[in-house]
This record gives C-alpha cells, sequence and structure tokens, in this order.
C-alpha cells in the first residue's frame, strides 16, 4: 500500500522501517474508519452519528499522522496514532457497551502497535495503561458508572473486529517485510564486507586476547602469500611464531608481549618463511577492538606483503652504498694520483699513498711491500699508524713465496682477497695485527714486473667487494708505475749527481792540465831560447845546464801524459777481477820497483801472511807501486829508510785493511785530504806529477775500497787501504 | 826611489820558471834583487817576518811581488789572500804570474785584489818582452806606495 507513496529516505533503516510501519498503519486506520462508518450506517443507522464522529477523529488524525511523517516527524505521527487509536477504543467502550463492546479489542492493537514503535520501557508503559484503561471501564460499569451496554449485533460485533483484525494483519504484514528487509540488508553488508576483506591484497586476521590463542579469523591472502593452510593459523596458536625468520623472531614476540601487556597498537616489519622457503617481509599492524563496554575483545589485524617494497628499499640503499664507494675510489684514486704525479721520492710516495687508502677506505692498516734486490724478499717499506711504524723499524718481511698473501699476490700477480681471515689458510696471520678480519693483497707492477704488493687490512670481516679490488687495483698499478717513476728519477738524479762529480773532476782535469802541461812549455821554449844565446855567447857549462833543464822538463811533460793516460785508463778499461793472493801482487810491484829501491838503500820488510783478494791485479800492482815509490821518495834524511807491508784484519763490510808504513818526513794533518787531489803536490822540490795519490784513490774506489792516511809531520806515514776479499 | 836597492819577490815553486824570470830580470836590470821562494808557507813567512824571517832587517818589503797561483803547502791565492788582508802589506802590488789562463783563476786573483795577472807566455822572445814591459811598468814607470819597514 505504501508503494503508492515514495516515502523520503528518514537516514537510518529503523527509522524508515518505523516510517513505513505507522504510514501503513495511518492509511489502513483511515480507510477502515470510511468502511467502519459506512457499515455502521447499513447496520446501525442508530449508531451512524458516534461513528461518523470517531471515523471522523480517526481520519483527521490519520491525515495528521501522514503529514507528521512526511515532514520527519514519525515519533509524533506514532504518538498521535497510538494514541488517537486507544482515545476512539476508550470512548467507543465508554459510549457503548463498557467493557463487552467489542471494540476492546482495540488494546491489542495498540500494544502491538506501541511494541513495534517503541522500545522499553514506552512499550511496558503502554501495555500497563492499556490494561489500567481496560480495568478502569470495567470497574466503572461494575459500579455502574457508565450507560447501560449495548447489545450488538452479531454483524456489527464482526465489523469492528473485521477492523481491528486488519490492522493486526497489516502490522504483522509490514514487520514481517520489516524484518526480513533488515535481514536481508544485513546479509548483503557482511558479504560487501567479506568479500572486501577478502579480496583486498592484504591479509586480516582478528586474534584472541590471550598471547597465544590461536587466530580467530584470517583472511584466505594468506594462503597466496604463504602457502600455508588457513587451518594451521587458526588451529595452531603457535604456528605463526614457527615461521618467523630466525633473524627477527625474538624482536616480534618481544614487541609482541609488550603489545599485548600495554594494548597499544602493535606494528613492525618482519620476515617470515613462506611454504616453498621463500623470506617474505610483512608489515604487520594491530589495533585492539572493544566492545561497546570498552572491555577488549579482540585484536584486528593486517598483513601487508612488503618483499617488493624492501627489496627496492635493499637495492636502494645498496646503490647508494655503491655510488658513495665509486666516489670513494674516485677521489681516494685522485688523490693518489696527484701524490703519485707530485711526489718523487719513493718512501714519501708510498707513505703518503698508504695514508690515503687507509683514510678514504677506512680501513685498520694499510702496508707497502717492495720486492728488494734479490727478488726473495718483499720488505715493508711504508704502512699506517704506530704498528707500521714499528714493523718498518723491525725490518718487516715476507718471503716471496705463496706462503702470505703477499708473497702469493706478488708471485701470481693478481690480487687476492681474505674475507674471513680466521677461515683463509693462506694468511699468516700477524701477531701485530690482530683485529684483522678480512685482508686484500694487491700486486704492485709496473712495465711488465711485479715490484711489490699492498696489503689493506679491514677490522670487519668481509669488508671487501669485488668492486673494491677493481678500484685498488687501478690505484695500485697507478702508485707501482709513480714507484717505477720516481725510482727512475731517483736514479737519475744520483746519475746527474756523479756527471755533476765527473764534470768538475773533468774542469779540475783540464784547468791542472792546461797549467800542468804548459808549464814544461813554458820552460822548454824559454830555455831554447837561452840556449842559443848560450852557443852565441859559448858559455857551455849554462848550456849543458840549460839543455838539461829542457830535457827535464820533456821528461816531465811525458810522464805527465802517461800518467793522465793511465788515470784516464781507471774505469774506463777494467780488467775481470781474479782472485789473487795479496802477497803476489805485493811482490809483483817490488820486483818493478827493485832498481830505484835498491839505489836509496830502502829496506822494505813484507808480512808473511795476507789474505786473497778478488781485483784488477793489474791495477792493485799500480797501486802498491806508487804507494811504495812514494814513501820512498819522501824519506828526507832518514839515515835508515824502511818500508813495511802488511794486513791488518777487516773493516766493518767485513773488506780485509792492508797498509804500508814508512819512517820517512810525514804528512802534517791537514794536508790528509789535499794529498789525494789531483796535481796537488806538497813538496816542489821533490819529483812528481801530483797524478800518483789521485790514480791510487782511484783505482782503489773503483774496487768498492777506501784509502787514508796516518801520519804527523817527522814521524813516518801509514797508508790503510781495503780490498774485496775473495 | 834612486839609489834605493829594487826587491822583488818570486814565489814559484817551478825551479826553471824561477831561473827565466830571475835570468831576464837580472839581464836588462830590472831589479836590484830577486828574492825567490819555493812554496806559499816560505813566502808568507818572509812577508810576517816569522821564524828565520822575524829580523826586519833581513826581511826588507819587496817593491813588487810576483806570484805564481799553484803552490806547495800553501796554494798562491791564499798567500794574495793573506797580503791583501794584512793592513801593513795590502800596499804592495801583487802580480799574479803564472800558466793558468783559467777564467776561475783570473776572476779569484782580481777578487782579492790583484794588482795585475800575467800569463807566462810560451816562447822566448814573448817571455823575455813580457818580463821586460813588466819591470819597465811596475818598477819604473808605477809609482810604488812608500813602505815602512
Amino acid at each position: 500500500m505504501y508503494r503508492f507513496f515514495q516515502l523520503p529516505d528518514f537516514g537510518s533503516d529503523e527509522r524508515n522501517a518505523s516510517a513505513r510501519l505507522i504510514f501503513s498503519l495511518a492509511i489502513s486506520m483511515g480507510l477502515m474508519s470510511v468502511l467502519l462508518a459506512a457499515a455502521v450506517w447499513i447496520a446501525m443507522p442508530a449508531l451512524l452519528p458516534r461513528a461518523l464522529m470517531i471515523a471522523g477523529a480517526i481520519m483527521l488524525a490519520c491525515a495528521v499522522s501522514v503529514t507528521l511523517i512526511c515532514r520527519g516527524g514519525i515519533r509524533a505521527a506514532g504518538v498521535l496514532l497510538v494514541f488517537v487509536l486507544w482515545a476512539a477504543i476508550t470512548a467507543g467502550a465508554v459510549t457503548a457497551g463498557g467493557i463487552g463492546a467489542p471494540v476492546v479489542i482495540g488494546y491489542v492493537v495498540v500494544i502491538m502497535m506501541g511494541g513495534l514503535l517503541w522500545k522499553d520501557p514506552q512499550r511496558m508503559l503502554i501495555t500497563v495503561f492499556c490494561i489500567l484503561t481496560a480495568a478502569a471501564i470495567a470497574l466503572a460499569q461494575q459500579g455502574s458508572l457508565l450507560p447501560p451496554p449495548i447489545e450488538y449485533p452479531p454483524a456489527a460485533r464482526f465489523g469492528v473486529y473485521l477492523f481491528f483484525f486488519i490492522i493486526a494483519a497489516i502490522i504483522q504484514r509490514v514487520s514481517a517485510l520489516n524484518a526480513s528487509e533488515l535481514i536481508k540488508k544485513v546479509q548483503s553488508s557482511e558479504i560487501r564486507y567479506r568479500s572486501l576483506l577478502e579480496n583486498i591484497p592484504v591479509t586480516t586476521y582478528l586474534s584472541g586476547m590471550e598471547l597465544e590463542s590461536p587466530f580467530q579469523y584470517i583472511s584466505p591472502q594468506i594462503e597466496n602469500l604463504l602457502g600455508y593452510p588457513r587451518a594451521n593459523f587458526t588451529l595452531d596458536p603457535l604456528f605463526w611464531t614457527k615461521i618467523l625468520h630466525p633473524d627477527d623472531a625474538e624482536r616480534v614476540l618481544e614487541q609482541s608481549r609488550r603489545s599485548a601487556q600495554t594494548l597499544e597498537p602493535f606494528a613492525m616489519e618482519y620476515r617470515v618463511i613462506a611454504k616453498d622457503g621463500r623470506t617474505v617481509w610483512l608489515k604487520d599492524e594491530s589495533v585492539l577492538v572493544r566492545d561497546e563496554n570498552g572491555t577488549p575483545s579482540y585484536w584486528l589485524g593486517v598483513w601487508t606483503d612488503i618483499t617488493n617494497l624492501k627489496k627496492a628499499e635493499e637495492e636502494q640503499t645498496e646503490l647508494i652504498n655503491r655510488l658513495t664507494r665509486r666516489t670513494l675510489h674516485l677521489q681516494t684514486a685522485a688523490d693518489v694520483a696527484r701524490a703519485a704525479t707530485s711526489i718523487l721520492d719513493i718512501e714519501a710516495l708510498l707513505s703518503q699513498t698508504a695514508d690515503l687508502i687507509q683514510t678514504h677506505f677506512e680501513c685498520y692498516y694499510v702496508g707497502v711491500f717492495l720486492v728488494d734486490e734479490t727478488g726473495e724478499w718483499a720488505v715493508l717499506r711504508a704502512a699506517t699508524g704506530e704498528i707500521g711504524k714499528q714493523m718498518i723499524n723491525m725490518g718487516h718481511r715476507l718471503k716471496v713465496e705463496a706462503s702470505s698473501m703477499i708473497g702469493w699476490s706478488i708471485t701470481h700477480r693478481q690480487a687476492r682477497i681474505a674475507l674471513d681471515v680466521g677461515a683463509d689458510a693462506v694468511r699468516l696471520a700477524n701477531p701485530s695485527l690482530p683485529l684483522t678480519r678480512s685482508e686484500i693483497a694487491l700486486p704492485l707492477s709496473a712495465h711488465g714486473k711485479v715490484i711489490g704488493a699492498m696489503t689493506i687490512q679491514s677490522e670487519k670481516p668481509s669488508a671487501f667487494s669485488r668492486v673494491d679490488v677493481t678500484a685498488l687495483q687501478a690505484m695500485a698499478d697507478l702508485v707501482a708505475n709513480a714507484i717505477e717513476n720516481a725510482r727512475l728519477f731517483t736514479e737519475r738524479g744520483l746519475l746527474n749527481k756523479e756527471l755533476e762529480l765527473q764534470n768538475e773532476e773533468l774542469e779540475r782535469f783540464t784547468y791542472t792540465v792546461s797549467h800542468d802541461l804548459r808549464s814544461p812549455l813554458v820552460t822548454i821554449r824559454g830555455f831554447l831560447g837561452y840556449l842559443r844565446q848560450d852557443v852565441i855567447s859559448g858559455n857551455m857549462k849554462r848550456f849543458n845546464e840549460d839543455l838539461t833543464r829542457i830535457a827535464n822538463a820533456v821528461d816531465k811533460m811525458q810522464t805527465l801524459l802517461n800518467e793522465l793516460l793511465a788515470l784516464s785508463r781507471v774505469g774506463r778499461i777494467a780488467n775481470p777481477p781474479e782472485s789473487v793472493p795479496f802477497d803476489a801482487i805485493v811482490w809483483e810491484a817490488l820486483n818493478l820497483l827493485s832498481g830505484p829501491l835498491d839505489a836509496a838503500k830502502t829496506r822494505v820488510k813484507v808480512a808473511a801472511e795476507f789474505p786473497t783478494v778478488r781485483v784488477d791485479r793489474l791495477r792493485i800492482v799500480e797501486v802498491i807501486q806508487n804507494l811504495v815509490s812514494n814513501a820512498a821518495k819522501f824519506m828526507g834524511d832518514q839515515a835508515e829508510p824502511s818500508i813495511e807491508i802488511g794486513a791488518h784484519g777487516t773493516d766493518s763490510d767485513g773488506k780485509p785493511i792492508f797498509y804500508i808504513r814508512d819512517n820517512g818526513i810525514g804528512i802534517e794533518p791537514q794536508y790528509h785530504e789535499r794529498i789525494f787531489g789531483l796535481f796537488n803536490r806538497l813538496d816542489p822540490s821533490i819529483e812528481g806529477t801530483g797524478i800518483g795519490l789521485t790514480l791510487v784513490k782511484r783505482i782503489i774506489e773503483t774496487h768498492g775500497g777506501r784509502i787514508w792516511v796516518e801520519s804527523e809531520r817527522g814521524k813516518g806515514a801509514t797508508f790503510f787501504f781495503t780490498l774485496p776479499p775473495a | 826611489m834612486i839609489g834605493e836597492p829594487i826587491l822583488v819577490m818570486l814565489v814559484e815553486d817551478n825551479m826553471d820558471h824561477a831561473e827565466l824570470v830571475i835570468r831576464t830580470m837580472e839581464e836588462h836590470r830590472i831589479a836590484n834583487r830577486v828574492r825567490h821562494f819555493l812554496d806559499g808557507q816560505s813566502a808568507l813567512d818572509y812577508l810576517f817576518r816569522r821564524e828565520e824571517f822575524a829580523d826586519p832587517q833581513k826581511s826588507p818589503r819587496p817593491h813588487v811581488i810576483l806570484l805564481d797561483l799553484r803552490l806547495p803547502r800553501v796554494d798562491g791565492i791564499d798567500v794574495l789572500k793573506a797580503v791583501k788582508e794584512s793592513d801593513e802589506l795590502k800596499s804592495i802590488p801583487v802580480v799574479v804570474l803564472t800558466t793558468s789562463e783559467a777564467e776561475k783563476d783570473v776572476a779569484r786573483a782580481y777578487y782579492n785584489h790583484a794588482n795585475s795577472y800575467l800569463v807566462k807566455p810560451v816562447g822566448f822572445e814573448e817571455f823575455k818582452k813580457m818580463m821586460d814591459d813588466l819591470g819597465f811598468y811596475w818598477l819604473g814607470w808605477n809609482t810604488n806606495p812608500h813602505l815602512p819597514d
């Protein structure tokens, strides 16, 4: 019936249902009252005025109700309707027939309407009110306070009953309709929610308040997510703790216990192991749901699969790390390159490189080894920190063989990486570096040969990646080349210095030669002039004198030239060294000098035992010859000139020391150095070119030996020199 | 100057060269006396009147010093330095007479206030001419300082 009227939506199902009910009642009551009046008019015309009055009142009330409903006044409409019905029944009962009047049955309808329209206690109130009204009517009739009852004919009685039956039927029908609609609605909304819950890309669950209570509900997405059946979760209270990732289990359980105590919302990201063994990152968020009384009833939670998010996050972190490291490598490389190109001193370059790498890579220790001349040992040349300094001072070195990481990388010309040295047998644990957990050894190779290796050590296990090794190797190559360059530069520097020295000597040489060779020429040409005068003047005595001067000058020039030639041969022409007993050399020299020595009656005493030496024999014979003839020359007025030749132990390098001692005029200490200089002569009255001792010194030095003199004026002189042993 | 005996000091380690100088000077009557020293040390002993030359009577001041550069014991340059650093001796003209043409020697000599630098010529006539001119210039034309004894 209400379908003919479109009722507005009153905002809630309950209000809509009430409105529908009241509306139906109002309309049906209106219609029924018209029918009732018509029936009265036909069956009991005597009662028509009263019937018309009641029907009019009811219709009016119904009209007002409908208007009220349409304006939203559902409650007022209900009250009005119930009240009017009650008033009409009461009026009918009082005026016509008392408690026996058929209209009294209407109270049942009023009670039903009240029951539908209100809740307790109003509902009860209406029931009580109706009972009381009926009781009041009955009492009034008992006390004959009411007019005498009218006898209703059966048809009239049926008409009244029918009225109420129909209203009751409408009430039943509408309320049933409402109820079924409500149920349908509730059902559809639950389906909606459930389908929502079970189709959204997260897993929802409800779990009990007890820590170890099983899940009350878990949405089916879980089966896709982890592969376990839902029943596992809902039946086994501890199942979810069993699939936690071992690394995360502890903190998850701890947090979950805390939440259970504090009732604070739980939110965590952790890993679980899926049935197929995958690791799945979950974001678990749950909140406590309380009932209407505020008592905690269950946890409502959501599991979101954040594996991809985590992976992306990890990738991002990895990317950032890689970029950071790359930047670091570039920075280090730039610094090392700068050092490599600007530092030509090898030691400075090595230590700067070690420091740079240590700072940039935040490692514990960096050491640089260079292979020594023998090629057997890698010697620590630069290292970081106090430990490094100590190890360098201790002369730390490693054998070039595969027993150490350094040795291995030198022999294999390859980088070697040990990520947890405890497990890597190749590394020789160094007691000075106890904290090392991972290590790289990088060969230093330049111009195709391995000149050493670098070790980089970290306190962290697995501190180095392949990328690091590549970058570090590039740097190591750079350093190796720089070392090689520095080495060449140093060599060139030494060579330059040597050239400078040679140049200086050459300058001195040409200067002296121009002076000393010129000198006899001045004599020769000068006296040649006088020779002519002598002939003219017939002064034969002076002629002979001058001739001698010229001849001596010519001899002197000859000697000078020969000695210069000998000097220039030293170091330029070298006979292969041979092992010779030193006394053989001495006797060979003495034989050559026998004439002059005998003439001067010089006694020569030669020691009985001499070590064997490894020398250019001819040159050393020259040395002895020079030294002995020098000794004989500077005897002064010594009555018993004597020369002693002997050996006297070894120097710090293990080279035997020899000496030639005389008892001649001696040399004052201030001339001890000068006598070895080219063309330096102390006594012009004694024959000599000033080359002899220079020659001796140079020959000794080309043999790697040393010569020095110990003497005082008037107390003889001893020349000491060393030679390489055989 | 006239009547005063002219004394030339010759410091020369080469006996032949000394003979050449002395002979030429004698022949040309350049000097009344030439005192010859074989090394720098004895020359300085004479000039500073040490040891055997302590008596001023026996060590009159020379009018000119002819000095070779390369000398035994004390080098010519050191003799020059000692003379030019001495208040008493620095006014004596020092003529370096050497075989060296090296620029370094020339520079060092003049740096140490040598008054003249002569290179001994190779050749009899040239040698004689130089000695001649040398005598003429330093002992003839040149006005020498008056030296206190």
